[in-house]
This record gives structure tokens, sequence and C-alpha cells, in this order.
């Protein structure tokens, strides 16, 4: 629509004077016309003059022409589509009819979006500036064509967090728009001390509350590590809706094996117990636990009612039982190392008189207890860890039935040392007993005690890296230790070492002795020191003014070698960090050969067990000389994983080693599949914007969410456009058609 | 000394002088066995470092005959400096008179053999608080471990308890009813008698005791003998008594 306008803003005086002007100037073409012609063409002249002079005053008020355009405009609008994992659970509780599985959250949601003569993207797409996203652990731009292909496959909606993104990155006056189920799991689980959202949030809620029937462990909480023999406490917390009146069993089990159960009567909707589990482990290494719900009639969510965990079983401290013939200086220097060692929990029993002895007072006035056999042999020594026969011969004291108790132990995995003495070995009578084949020396029973020696303590090819005997991490330092070590004169001359001899007895001789040697027998490992004098390593190196921390660290050192601590063991899995499913894990474990040098030539036998317990045999390779190994595995679903290598070499086994692993989606999507309106509302309702369920969703309320951003934002705009009649070619060509035809008329009439 | 001592004494006598070269040979033979424990005796310049010569023996034959603790039956003497001082962890000391300060090597030997698991018995053969051997040996200790003091004992202490369940200690006289020692760490590595053990333990050639105890008589010689005893398996056990295992037997035993 065009209108025409006077814009000029010259004042009307100076028009005035402008017209005044004009007149005068035309009355004197006039009056000199008439001089030189007739009355007729003077006054058509002075009317020609006259047109141009009234077209000149008349551009004196600026003559426009005004055009108002009406302009409907496309309003910003960013939608949101939650695709977290959470989405593929049943939007509604109630049953299908012919037992056919519900929709899933996001199929609803695809369902209105896409159906319908005029889909709602379509319409979306056709009235607003339209920017389509997936939500889940981050915002994905897709287009509306490709709504149909949407799943649920997000491990996390991080809603809160990317509202705020998607808020940021909107045009201002536009708005967003959400279909979600409100579960949320990013850092931020409620509004509280987030920012206002600087547009308007409408909020659709996909999934029902009502009717919804779940049963959860919603927390857990338990110690990654725990000490064996000592208990340790699961916390857990249980939640469950829709099951009012009903009774829940809880299963605690390690592996398969069930620990314990718990029932809970389920008094209220919703409904919220914490309890408490507890475990005494009593093996040692890494174990998977679970806690687990039965499924419950009418379910939804079924994956959320067990969780796994595992805890690490370690010893709190070594528990050494040592078992001395007599007081004696060995006893007392062993006492001293094992004591100070805060690692090592020390039992000692030292049998201060022989059956042959007699006494002067009543046994009352004595300190001496009877040494308990039964409780020892019998019921204590599967606590212990290493088990020391330090010149004790058990002829004297109990029936060799019971170091058939021994020989188990050491079979079953735990640690045997025989210091040497007038009772140990030979002499003390084991060459007949059932440790002859347990210890790591060969027994004949001709084997002597014999004193007056001066021996030195020759460390072997074998002993130069072993831990027991590496005392100092530099080879050439540690062997210049053991020369300085001060000389034994006590020796027990065995047949022969069966294990790896560490230390010879250096007497000047070719025939150096085996003087340390370790073997293993079982699961266990046996150590032999074939001398009582090892106190001297300690005592008389103080004399000579070496220190004494030697024989402190060789006795610690064995002590962690015989209980198999983890840092002495030949063949170590390195920890395996916490891994999503998916993602590739690099298992890397480290091989030692039996002298404790690294082998690069090992074979290494790498199992992992998943959460279905079925085995995949994963192939390493060696990464260096330095026996580090590497295998690639790829876990595919989430749950405890458990590792399992073993090592040999040229057919010989170098030991074992397992661990286990986590693979859990970081998370916890699935944990809780409960719809959480309440916060869709919240949003909505903090942001000015509006909240809907996606049952109530129709053209009306389209229309409704379209009034409420209309008000905020309108769709429509006019545009004013102004020409001025002075800028067009129409003035100026009229004004030089009548100069024209005047001068045309002048020259005709000969005035020119 | 009543009838039955007197018969006693003769017939030991008798008996003695008729074995001696069986005795010393049996002797001989006892050292051929292993010796876990050696009693050493300090010498030192000046004072009396050995009123008692013959003190140890009787001692070593009662601790074979009640323990089974093999030891040497002859004493060693041996002085701060000599090269195998650190071979008896078992050092006993002893005294009537003032003697000569130790030479600052002698002390630093001292220092490391007590502070290293070392064991050294002071026995004050004189018995005079403040004078002779009492004020040598607390001068010299307190060069040895500065700031360190004698402290007594308590009742319940290991030492009092490694072997007997000692209620009260002996000695040829009671000049103190309780020990003092010297505590490194969780062990007490130095003990202090003033009541001569020695004089207690010391039997002449013919197995005559040497000195009588008083106030106590016999009985308190056998606390003497039984005292150093248990010095003995102190040393060598430490603290072994005061271990879980045997507190509730011993707790139960005193009680009685």
């Amino acid at each position: 629509m065009k209108d025409f306008y006077l814009i000029g803003n010259l004042p009307g005086w100076v028009i005035g004077l402008a017209v005044l002007g004009v007149v005068a100037l035309l009355a004197q073409q006039f009056i000199s016309l008439k001089r030189r012609l007739a009355i007729g063409p003077s006054t058509f002249l002075v009317l020609l003059r006259t047109c141009v002079y009234s077209v000149l005053i008349f551009f004196l008020f600026g003559p426009a022409i005004v055009e108002n355009r009406v302009a409907r405009l496309r309003p910003p609008l960013t939608v949101l589509i939650d695709t977290s994992e959470s989405m593929a659970f049943p939007a509604s509780p109630k049953p299908m009819p012919e037992g056919k599985p519900g929709k899933s959250r996001i199929d609803l949601v695809k369902e209105k979006l896409l159906d319908g003569k005029e889909s709602l993207i379509h319409k979306l797409s056709r009235d607003y500036d339209l920017r389509l996203y997936r939500l889940g652990t981050s915002l994905e731009p897709i287009s509306p064509d490709s709504v149909g292909q949407l799943k649920a496959t997000d491990q996390g909606s991080r809603i809160l967090e990317l509202l705020q993104v998607a808020a940021k990155e909107a045009p201002p006056q536009s708005a967003l728009l959400i279909f979600s189920d409100g579960i949320t799991n990013g850092d931020k689980k409620t509004l509280d001390g987030s920012p206002a959202l600087p547009i308007p949030v409408f909020a659709v809620d996909v999934g029902e509350t009502e009717g919804f029937t779940d049963a959860r462990i919603a927390d857990l909480r338990a110690p990654e590590f725990a000490f064996r023999g000592r208990e340790f406490k699961v916390d857990l917390t249980i939640q469950a809706s829709g099951l009012k009146g009903k009774t829940i069993p809880v299963y605690f089990n390690r592996g398969k094996n069930l620990i314990t159960s718990r029932t809970m009567n389920v008094d209220a909707d919703p409904f919220e117990q914490k309890i408490t589990l507890s475990f005494t482990p009593r093996d040692l290494g890494p174990h998977s636990f679970n806690v687990a719900i039965p499924n419950q009639p009418g379910e939804q969510i079924t994956g959320n009612n067990q969780k796994e965990f595992k805890v690490d079983v370690q010893r709190d401290k070594i528990r050494v039982l040592t078992l001395s013939g007599s007081p004696a200086w060995n006893y007392r220097f062993l006492r001293m190392a094992l004591k100070q060692d805060p690692l090592i929990e020390l039992v000692s029993f030292v049998f201060l008189r022989t059956p042959t002895d007699s006494v002067d007072v009543p046994e009352n006035q004595l300190s001496l207890i009877p040494f308990p056999i039964d409780d020892i042999f019998l019921e204590e020594l599967k606590n212990f860890d290493v088990v020391v026969f330090d010149d004790f011969s058990h002829r004297a004291y109990f029936n060799p039935v019971y170091l058939d108790r021994v020989k188990e132990f050491v079979r079953d995995g735990g640690g045997l040392v025989m210091f040497g003495g007038s009772r140990a070995f030979d002499a003390g009578g084991y060459a007949d007993s059932s440790l002859k084949e347990v210890l790591p020396v060969e027994l004949d029973g001709k084997g002597s005690y014999q004193t007056q020696a001066t021996l030195r303590p020759v460390l072997t090819a074998s002993g130069k890296a072993h831990p027991v005997t590496r005392l100092l991490p530099d080879p050439k330092a540690n062997e210049e230790a053991w020369n300085k070590m001060p000389p034994l004169t006590a020796f027990n001359r065995v047949r022969a070492a069966r294990g790896e001899t560490l230390l010879t007895a250096g007497d000047g001789t070719a025939d150096n002795a085996p003087l340390l040697t370790v073997g293993r027998f079982g699961k266990g490992r046996t150590l032999a020191l074939m001398s009582d004098e090892a106190w001297r390593w300690n005592f008389i190196a103080v004399g000579n003014r070496e220190t004494p921390q030697n024989h402190l660290k060789l006795i610690r050192q064995a002590v962690r070698w015989l209980a198999q601590e983890p840092s002495f063991e030949q063949v170590q899995i390195r920890p395996i960090p916490l891994s999503r499913p998916g993602e590739k894990v690099a298992i890397k474990l480290r091989v030692l050969k039996d002298d404790f040098t690294p082998t690069a030539q090992a074979s290494v036998q790498l199992r992992v067990m998943g959460p279905d317990g079925d085995p995949v045999i994963v192939s390493t390779t060696a990464d260096s000389e330095e026996g580090e190994y590497t295998g690639d595995f790829t876990p595919t679903k989430d749950g405890s994983y458990r590792v399992e290598a073993e090592a040999s070499l040229a057919g010989k086994s170098l030991g074992k080693d397992k661990t286990s692993f986590s693979v859990a989606f970081p998370y916890g999507e699935t944990d809780d599949g409960r719809p959480r309106p309440e916060l869709l509302k919240k949003i909505a309702e903090t942001s000015h914007g509006a909240f809907f369920s996606i049952h109530d969703w129709n053209e009306k309320t389209f229309d409704q969410m379209k009034a409420k951003l209309e008000s905020q934002a309108p769709s429509q705009i006019v545009e004013r456009r102004q020409t001025r009649l002075w800028s067009t070619l129409w003035p100026f060509a009229l004004v030089l058609v009548l100069l024209g035809v005047e001068w045309w008329m002048r020259r005709t009439w000969g005035l020119i | 000394m009543d009838r039955r001592n007197f018969i006693c004494l003769l017939s030991r006598s008798l008996v003695t002088a008729a074995l001696w070269p069986r005795l010393g040979q049996a002797a001989d033979a006892k050292d051929k066995r292993p010796i876990q424990f050696t009693f050493a005796q300090v010498k030192y310049r000046g004072g009396d470092w050995n009123p008692h010569p013959l003190a140890v023996t009787p001692l070593m034959e009662e601790l074979m005959l009640r323990t089974s603790v093999e030891a040497a039956t002859a004493r060693r003497e041996v002085s701060l400096t000599d090269r195998d001082l650190f071979s008896y962890p078992f050092l006993y000391i002893t005294g009537k008179y003032e003697f000569e300060p130790f030479s600052q090597d002698e002390i630093d030997v001292l220092r490391r053999f007590v502070s290293y698991g070392g064991f050294l018995l002071i026995d004050d053969a004189l018995g005079q608080a403040g004078y002779g051997f009492d004020k040598a040996m607390r001068r010299e200790m307190l060069r040895v471990l500065p700031g360190s003091e004698f402290k007594r004992l308590p009742s319940g202490h290991a030492a009092l308890r490694s072997y007997y369940l000692m209620r009260r200690i002996g000695g040829v006289r009671m000049v103190n009813s309780f020990l003092e020692g010297i505590n490194v760490g969780n062990s007490t590595p130095v003990i202090y008698c003033q009541n001569d053990l020695g004089g207690a333990w010391e039997r002449d050639q013919l197995g005559k005791w040497t000195n009588p105890c008083t106030p106590g008589g016999e009985e308190q010689r056998r606390d003497a003998f039984h005292l150093g005893i248990n010095l003995i398996l102190y040393a060598m056990t430490e603290n072994y008594k005061d271990d879980l295992i045997h507190v509730p037997f011993i707790r139960k035993r005193l009680t009685r």
C-alpha cells in the first residue's frame, strides 16, 4: 500500500518568500515580453514559466511516496530429543494387549513427531526456524528427516548441562522444546545453583510414573580392598516403586555362591531402605561379589536389579609363626627384624626347657606355657602365612604326624623356613619326616651340623637377581654388600639343594655347599638357611661398623617372598583401570625368570572371563626385553571381568597371577528408569516455558505453545518504504520539457 | 649350717675331688657341643673388674640344668676394644671400686653394642650407692647413652618373667629390692643390679659357696640364680614374654 506525503522540512516563510520572488519574477517577465510580443504569445510564455516555477515550488514541500509492507517471520525454535538409553524403556507400565511389548519412550516421541497427515516435525519445520538436536551426553545436530532413525543409545543424559548449552547457542527470542523422560545423570542433578535459562523451555515428558514398577539397588558402597580374616561391610540402598505390600529378597553372592540373603517388606510407595551386609574373606586376591534382587512381577526394568563390585582381599599383616628349639641369638635378632617390620605380625614359641631339664620350683612359678600343639597345627596354621622352624626339632615335642599339616599348609600356599642348628635338617630328624619332600634341600639323614668353621656367604648367579638376596638395587653394590657380610661359624651340611641356591658357603675349598636355597612345593614356597648364625650378619656387622640393615632386609625380603607378596611374584599383571564397553583395554604384565631376571621369551597364556563367565584367550606380545607383555582385549558389555595370566619358559611354569577389572558406563543411565516429570516441570516453570505430557500432546497443545511463543516474539513485522519524488527522474523531465517548449516558442517567435 | 646341708656339702666335695679329671673331660666334651650362649665379662682399667672369678660356672651349670640353653661353662673375658666383642651379645660388668673412665672409643663401642641388640648386665659387688663401682658405672653410662637415666624396672618387666616368675630379686646383700635399667626403644638392653649377684653365684673350687647371702640366706641365693637365668633368657628372647600369647597364662599364675 502506497501513500503520498509531503515530507519537506523547509520553514513556511522560506517557501512564502520563494513564492513572492517567483510572482515578482513572472510579472517582470510578462512586462518584458509584452514589449516585444502580442499579448497572446506573452501570456503563453509566462504560463509556461509559471508551470516550471510551480513545479520547483512544489518540490520545496518534499513530496514523497511511502509504501508499508507487512513481512511474516519464522521464529527460531530449538528442539531437543532425548536419545539416552533410558528412553528405550517402556513408555507406559500398562501391559499391552496380546502380550506385545509396550512402545518405548523414544518410539513414542517418534510417533508424536512423525505421525499424522501433516507431521509435527513438518509443521515445526514450516513454521519455525528449526534447529534439531539429539540429546545424550552431548548435543548432536540432526535433520528432520533422520528423526525416524533415532535410537536410544546414548550412555547418559546431561539434560541440565546441555539445556544451558542449547540456550546459549539459540538466537534471542527463541525457545527450546525438549522431549525427554527427565532422567539426568550429568554433574548436575537438580536446578539448584544453575543459572536461569535465558529462553523459555517447553518440556514434553515421556513416560509414566503412575503404575511404574521397579525394584533396584540404588546405591552400593563397598570397600575397594579388605583384609583377610576381617569382616567388611557393604552398604546398600534399595528402592522400589509399585511394589507396596510385597516382600523383596536381596541376595549377596561371591561369584555364583550365595553368602547371605535378606528380605525386605515393602511398606511404602515409593519405598527406600538402607541395609548393611557383611562378609569375612578368607582368600587373598581380587574377588567379585554381587548383590541381586530377583525380577519382580510387572517390573519394567530388570537390569538395575543387581550390582557387581570387586574387593581386593589383602593381608593386613604377614603372619609369621616361629618355633625355636631354644633361646638363641638367632631368635633374638630374627625377632628384632620381624618385630620392627610393621607389615609383619609375629607369633613365636621358644622352647625354653627340654623334657630332660629339671626345675627347682613348682610349675606355677615358671612363666612357661604349654605349647598348644593341637591349636597350632590343627586349627591356627591356616591363619599364618609363613612358618619358621628355627633350630627346632619336632622329635622331643610332638608326633611327626603334625608335620603332615605343615606339608599341607605349604602345598596350599604357605611359606616354610628352616634355619639351621643342631636340631635342624638331618640333625633334627627331618630326613624321616614328611617335610623331607617339602624342603628345598635333599636330606638323607647323613648331613651334619658343623661348628668351628669359617664360612663366607657367596652369591650364586640366581642369588644375584633373586628378590630375597637382592639387598641393594645395584648388582655390583649388592655383591659387595654380601662380600662384606661377617663369616659364619656353624653350618648344616646337606646332601644337595633341590631348589634354587642363592648363597653357597664359601670356605675356601672348591666344594661350596648350599647355604641358602629357595624352592616351591605345591602353591607354597620354601626357604632353607643352613646355619643358625645369620644373626652374625647383623651384630658382628655392627661391631665392624657396618650396617645391620642387610640382615634385617634379608629377613624381611625372605618373609615377603615366602608370603607371596605381589611385588615378589614372577608373573605380575599390572593394575587395569576402569574401562567402558567397546573400548580397547591394554592388559599389561611382567614376567621374570626363576632367577628374577626379566624374560621376553616366555610363553604367556592370558585369559579374560567376562560377566557371563565365558573365557576369552587373549594373545600377548612381548613389548621389550624387560619382560613386559601386552594383550589387547575389548569388553563388549559392562560388568566385572576376571583376568588370569600364566607364564612358562621351556615348559617350566614361572607362575600365575590374577586380577579383575570393571567395565561400566560412567553415567549409570539405566540404573533408575523412573521418569522424572517433576524435573521437567521445574525447568519449564523457571524458564517461563510450559510443561506437557506426551500423552496430552495434540493440535491444541501445539497451538498453545505457538501462542505462547507468539506472545514473546511476534511473527510479523511492517516494513515502511519511503521514496522522495525529487530523487526520481520525472520531475526533472517535466521541468526540462516545459523549458524546452518555452525555448522552442521563443525561437519560433523570433525572440532568440 | 644344719646337719643335712653339711652332709650334702661333704659328699659333693668328695665326689668333686674324686672325679675332678673326669669332670674336666666332661667340660671339654660339653664345650664341643654347639654353644648357644657364652657369658662374656668385661675387663676394664682401674678398680677391680673381677671380684668373683668363680661366679660364672655355677650360673652356667644352673642355666643348662634348668633350661634348654647350651652354654659355655667358662666365661669369656673381653675388653671393650676386643675385635670379637660383638660375638658375645651378652656382656657382664661388675666390680667394687671406682675405675678409670672408658676411652672415647670404648664409649662408642658400648653405645653401638647396646643400641643394636646387645645386652649389658651391670652388677655392683660393693653395694654402696654413690661410691666406688656404682659411682663410676653411672658416670660411664651417662657417657654411653647421654640423656638416658637408669629407671627402676616395674615388677611386670619381661626380664622378671622370662623364665621364672620372680616376685623378688636376690644377691649377696639386699641393697635394692628392685632392678634398674635403661630403655632403648621397647627393650631394656642395660640392667643394673646393686645386690652383688656374682657374689651369690660364686663357689670355690670345692663347690662351697664363697659368700653368704644376707639376710635371706639360701633362698636369697636361689633368687640370685633365678635372676641370672632370667636375665640371660631376657637377653636372648627380648620381650618374648610380653607377647600376647603369654599374657593370660602368666596373669593366671601370678594370681594364684
